[in-house]
């Protein structure tokens, strides 16, 4: 029972106030830019992006504390969105070019981490993140800098869509795919850095791509997908908040909360998944 | 023997069996997959850790449930098996993650598993990779041929009265069994860098499948032994020194590539 | 009088009884009956999605038989079975970026007779010189594939399906994008192929070729149109069935059929 009371009373906590703040500017944040992530088959470069962001992070809060995390990520990001725009650009389409130098960037953060003293705690911190205890200073970083994805997005919105749709009929239509493709790139950093702190490192990639797989299940629509998608990733949040809460106080299992958001997420789209096929006669080898 | 000789030992057998493996998986371009390979790895591994047997087992296990799930979700989903992929890739670390956190009696080295921690592998570790090391060279000496010809040419190969799918199977399971066993030296992360920086530069070096099949796994053992040697000298993490001098060689080749003579790359006929 | 008149005919190489093909429980060509014999070469001609590439990949065993009798050889087809039978898929299948020098790719003709635990004998390699030596390529076989023109590829890719010694040769496209000079190149090797008694199906878009080097013309559209001897097949009627509503022109002996692109 204590558990249920705990529940009842959670929003009276200023933690818990700050996280579900925290959680529903990144499901609407994810929620936007994960659509597209989805309709451009981003996953892979997504997740190097997660990837590639980690030694900003980890020589910001090396270098500058716990305040030096956003920046950190920022360069970071912004090193790797050129990069990968350069090779595009340069007609390098090697998949392996690519994850190799992602991956490379994600050791230089752990080569910097594990030159530091309490390596492994931090590491930790910063590969699951910290939902629990983010500091106001947090909460408002989070929400300017996933507003600024969206943001990113929405300008380019039409053209995105376009790209998506054809990548050579938005060329033709005089759109610059290179600079479509950048914002994208750069709006997924951004949600990487906003995310970092709530969800951590390793888990951004859930909230980035389940919420747009899951809806295009079911959509089939621009709108309604932006709508399943956006509704999803907020309650979603908060429903991995509640049961990571509810794990933790309620039952001393500590588990991290980004973990129970992103088993949330994965478990939701098994079950969306399930449903669909269930309801509707798959589409079988159509899509090859 | 010291633990460091044990490590050079293990860091050489892995460095070969990912050169190899790895240069047919560059060629097939399936190095994000065998990406989301080296992720699913992890909680596989914090799972058999927990449940009291080997990880390596326990990552042999979550791998082929992620290549079942990927081929199924990929056919019935619209996005294909892109976003199924990606979704699995976030299940698998939510699932590590969790699976820590609910069995928090048995102390799990997270960093280990992710960066890996090639200075602590036991020699069961290394007789594993030993092992897997000489069914992959069995392979490759006898069914390479038909893996190589089913990637190059599948409508050619089918016509021969085969099924390319087959050989991608085969090609399938080679990488999931070098992904489980680097995986303890490398760590589940880093590993995607040995498979595919090593093999990337040797194609950048030569035209040639057979050269490319010396050069690549040379490259990973050099790789992996300097980065050993460099993670002593500076004592920081050996995994993220390995993928380092392998990003950098690749660097290296691709530069030096551009520069070789075509003849000499075999470009042309000798 | 029946008696040794069976014995002067030799037996078909192809023999295809109103057979049927479907993918996937969806009929895609029906009605075909044909024969093919030794030295004979037949070519398909049909609109886009009229069937030819099914047909080809129906004769290699690669398509089940919804209806109808398909013998090769002389045999019932069995899927799985290719001995004696060589096959030139569409050059794009092929990936342009691979390691692998012509030798190489000409050497995966051989595969089905080394198999998986054997490696290439001195045997396989004399075919493979044989072939290279057909095609006119010997002096290109230590490059690489890729590096190859374009002409070059199909004809290394002929010389692969040379390689296994056919006795019958599946063609897909043969001539798409080839300039003149390798054109007459293949088409020569062709010819000689007919005089040792290979027998060769092609599918084609180019009337002017087939009327050069095919005996005999199959034409699809969905279902058989038309088989027979080139000149009788090859008349407005029957390419105004075949082709619908496309524009054919007839200018003296030319038959121009435009707008087909992949």
């Amino acid at each position: 029972m204590i558990t249920l009371d705990l529940l009842l009373h959670f929003w009276t906590m200023p933690f818990m106030v700050r996280a579900v703040i925290v959680l529903l500017t990144l499901g609407i944040t994810a929620g936007v830019v994960g659509v597209f992530v989805n309709l451009r088959g981003l996953e892979f470069l997504t997740d190097g992006l997660t990837h590639a962001v980690f030694p900003g992070i980890a020589a910001g809060v090396a270098f500058a504390g716990a305040g030096g995390l956003f920046w950190g990520a920022a360069l970071a990001a912004a090193a790797a969105t050129v990069f990968l725009s350069l090779l595009a650009r340069r007609g390098v389409s090697s998949d392996a070019a690519v994850a190799v130098v992602l991956v490379a960037m994600f050791s230089v953060g752990v080569v910097i981490v594990s030159r530091s003293h309490d390596a492994a705690g931090q590491l930790e911190q910063l590969l699951f993140g910290h939902l629990f205890t983010v500091s106001i200073t947090e909460v408002f970083a989070t929400a300017g800098i996933g507003l600024l994805a969206i943001l990113t997005v929405l300008v380019t919105m039409r053209s995105q869509v376009m790209t998506a749709f054809d990548r050579d009929a938005a060329r033709a239509a005089g759109y610059r795919v290179t600079v479509v493709d950048l914002a994208l790139n750069v709006a997924i950093a951004l949600v990487v850095v906003s995310a970092s702190i709530a969800v951590g490192n390793l888990l951004v990639i859930a909230i980035l791509i389940v919420p747009g797989a899951l809806a295009r299940v079911w959509a089939r629509r621009l709108t309604s997908l932006f709508a399943i998608a956006l509704s999803f990733a907020v309650l979603g949040g908060l429903a991995g908040l509640v049961g990571a809460f509810t794990l933790s106080v309620g039952l001393d299992i500590p588990v991290p909360p980004g973990a129970a958001i992103a088993a949330v997420f994965v478990a939701a789209y098994l079950l969306a998944l399930l449903v669909f096929v269930i309801v509707r006669r798959p589409i079988s080898g159509g899509l090859r | 023997m010291s633990y460091f000789d044990r490590a050079l030992i293990v860091i050489t057998i892995v460095g070969v069996l990912t050169g190899l493996v790895g240069s047919l998986v560059v060629l097939r371009k399936r190095v994000l997959f065998a990406q989301a390979l080296t992720h699913a790895t992890f909680p596989g591994a914090v799972i058999g850790i927990l449940l009291g047997f080997s990880m390596q087992l326990g990552a042999v296990v979550a791998c082929a449930l992620i290549v079942g799930a990927i081929t199924l979700i990929g056919r019935i989903t619209p996005g294909g098996a892109g976003a199924a992929s990606g979704v699995l890739l976030a299940g698998g670390f939510a699932a590590g993650a969790l699976a820590q956190a609910f069995g928090s009696s048995v102390p799990v080295d997270m960093t280990a598993l992710l960066f890996g921690s090639v200075l602590s592998v036991t020699t069961m570790d290394g007789a594993l990779a030993a092992v897997a090391l000489g069914l992959t060279l069995l392979a490759v000496v006898f069914a390479g041929k038909h893996i190589v010809y089913a990637m190059f040419d599948p409508e050619g190969y089918r016509g021969l009265g085969y099924e390319p799918a087959t050989m991608d199977a085969l090609l399938m399971v080679l990488t999931t069994i070098t992904v489980v066993v680097t995986m303890p030296a490398v760590g589940a992360i880093l590993t995607i860098a040995l498979i595919a920086a090593p093999a990337a530069a040797a194609r950048a070096l030569t035209a040639r499948l057979g050269v490319m099949l010396v050069i690549a796994p040379t490259l990973s053992v050099v790789a992996g032994i300097t980065g050993l040697l460099l993670s002593r000298e500076f004592s920081v993490s050996a995994g993220a020194c390995i993928a380092l001098v392998a990003t950098a060689l690749l660097g290296v080749a691709l530069v030096v590539g551009r520069w070789m003579p075509r003849r000499l790359r075999g470009e042309v006929a000798a | 009088m029946s008696e040794q008149a069976e014995e002067i005919q030799p037996e078909p190489v192809i023999d295809l009884t109103n057979a049927a093909f479907a993918y996937e429980g969806v009929v895609a060509l029906d009605h075909v009956s044909m024969q093919a014999f030794p030295g004979e070469a037949v070519a398909l001609i049909g609109p886009n999605g009229s069937g030819k590439s099914t047909l080809l990949r129906g004769l290699l065993g690669l398509l089940p038989l919804a209806d109808g009798s398909l013998k090769v050889f002389g045999h019932q087809r069995r899927p799985g079975v290719t001995d004696g039978i060589g096959y030139l898929p569409q050059q794009e299948s092929t990936e342009p970026n691979f390691p692998i020098s012509l030798r190489q790719v000409v050497m995966m003709g051989r595969y089905r007779r080394i198999g998986f635990w054997r490696f290439a004998r001195t045997i396989d390699r004399s075919a493979v010189n044989e072939a290279l030596e057909m095609t006119g390529l010997t002096s290109r076989a230590g490059a690489r594939f890729g590096s190859l023109s374009g002409g070059q590829q199909q004809r290394g890719l002929l010389a692969r399906a040379l390689a296994a010694k056919p006795r019958l040769l599946l063609l897909d496209e043969p001539f798409n994008g080839l300039d003149q000079p390798n054109r007459a190149a293949l088409l020569t090797t062709l010819r000689e192929l007919k005089l040792r008694g290979v027998s060769i199906v092609v599918t084609t878009h180019d009337l002017d070729l087939a009327r050069d080097v095919c005996d005999k013309v199959l034409l699809l559209a969905g279902t058989q149109v038309a088989f027979g001897p080139t000149d009788g097949v090859l008349t407005l009627e029957n390419l105004q069935a075949a082709f619908g509503d496309v524009q054919v022109e007839v200018d003296e002996h030319r038959v121009v059929i435009p707008g087909h692109d992949h």
